[in-house]
């Protein structure tokens, strides 16, 4: 099916192949270098994996706050994947200002993200989403995406009784399995499928990337220069 | 050396934001970012020329000035001109947005930024319903 079909009128979600896997690495190498853990001369995520596991709540905090300085991952995610974003948008485009670096740590206490609509965050409803881990994803770490029917059925009862993000939305997640993705490849949504990540026992902690994007000319929502910023492709 | 904070009109583009509401803003930038603010200037309501910023910069010599939102930046051209010359040497910080930078073509390119977002088509939210916007998305297209 055609993707644009697919993601506005078929199940609102596709996994799609990374075009430029050069710039993508330099990605997942520039958020290595932040680490700045000295591991030979090859830049290994799985070090950082590693060294995440034994960081208290309050390091990750730290470390999820001084990500959000990080300007620069919005670029490198679109232009990692060019054509796709024009084919669904266009050349000039508003994307997030400053892409999601997601680290999930597995055990229980951690944080992780809810079952949730990303209209909610009142982002266009012209929006997509691209989600792509920086390494393959062997266990239940990645993120999970429910098809627009049955999301929008759940949104129409919600709607109904007058909720949103209700208990019945909260209490879908624990049915849920993850897509098993590997490192080279997007999982894209638009905003109205119902996603979130679980709980999940590995012995490493997953990394993922996201950034939102939308036609230039397509009407806003909620979210204007705080989030998002013009951009046109190259 | 005086890094500074700028309060202005609670209207800020297609923001709203109260005086104090935008000292938390920019504070709470200043804090991330290891800068010290030491002196806050108060921009009268219904004005973005940034005016008061130019004469206090005049006499305290401004480095660093500290602003909740590039669209507190003047949009009128004879007031753009006159930050661009009295201002250029001081390095803006846009705390929403997270940028910073400092010249006339750092001080232009968002100014430009700041009017393309006010040009932007913008959905009501409290005239729509979460279906109305599904059906938006399913009938307008995402091209």
């Amino acid at each position: 099916m055609d993707l644009y079909k697919e993601l506005v009128n078929g199940p609102g979600y596709a996994v799609c192949p990374i075009e430029n896997m050069q710039l993508f690495k330099k990605l997942r190498d520039s958020f290595i270098d932040r680490f700045n853990i000295s591991n030979g001369s090859e830049k290994n995520i799985n070090v950082i994996r590693k060294a995440m596991l034994k960081m208290s709540l309050s390091e990750l905090n730290r470390l999820r706050i001084h990500d959000i300085t990080h300007t620069n991952v919005s670029d490198m995610m679109v232009n990692s994947c060019p054509s796709l974003i024009e084919k669904l948008c266009g050349k000039e485009l508003f994307i997030q200002r400053r892409a999601f670096i997601i680290f999930n740590v597995p055990d229980k206490k951690h944080q992780r993200i809810w079952n949730h609509y990303e209209m909610i965050s009142g982002i266009s409803p012209f929006s997509y989403v691209i989600w792509a881990p920086l390494h393959d994803l062997e266990d239940d770490g990645g993120v999970y995406v429910i098809d627009q029917e049955k999301s929008l059925e759940v949104m129409k009862k919600e709607e109904a009784s007058g909720l949103v993000n209700g208990p019945t939305v909260l209490d879908m997640e624990r049915y849920q399995k993850p897509c098993q993705i590997k490192f080279g490849q997007a999982v894209i949504f638009n905003p109205f499928v119902l996603h979130g990540n679980v709980s999940f026992n590995s012995k490493l902690a997953r990394i993922g990337c996201s950034v939102r994007i939308q036609s230039y000319n397509k009407p806003l929502l909620q979210k204007n220069s705080d989030y998002l910023k013009y951009y046109k492709l190259p | 050396m005086t890094t500074a904070t700028i309060t202005t009109d609670i209207n800020i583009g297609p923001f709203k934001i109260p005086a104090n509401g935008q000292n938390m803003i920019m504070n709470n930038y200043a804090e991330r970012n290891n800068l010290v603010v030491e002196l806050l200037i108060p921009e009268p309501m219904m004005s973005n020329a940034l005016a008061t910023a130019q004469w206090v910069h005049k006499k305290r010599k401004l480095t660093k000035v500290i602003l909740s939102s590039i669209h507190q930046l003047p949009t009128k051209q004879d007031r753009i001109e006159e930050l661009l010359i009295n201002m250029e040497d001081v390095e803006f910080h846009f705390a929403l947005e997270g940028i910073c930078g400092k010249g006339r073509n750092f001080l232009l390119e968002y100014i430009k930024e700041s009017k393309i977002f006010m040009n932007a088509k913008i959905i009501d939210s409290t005239k729509t319903t979460w279906l109305e916007l599904y059906k938006m998305m399913q009938e307008k297209g995402i091209r």
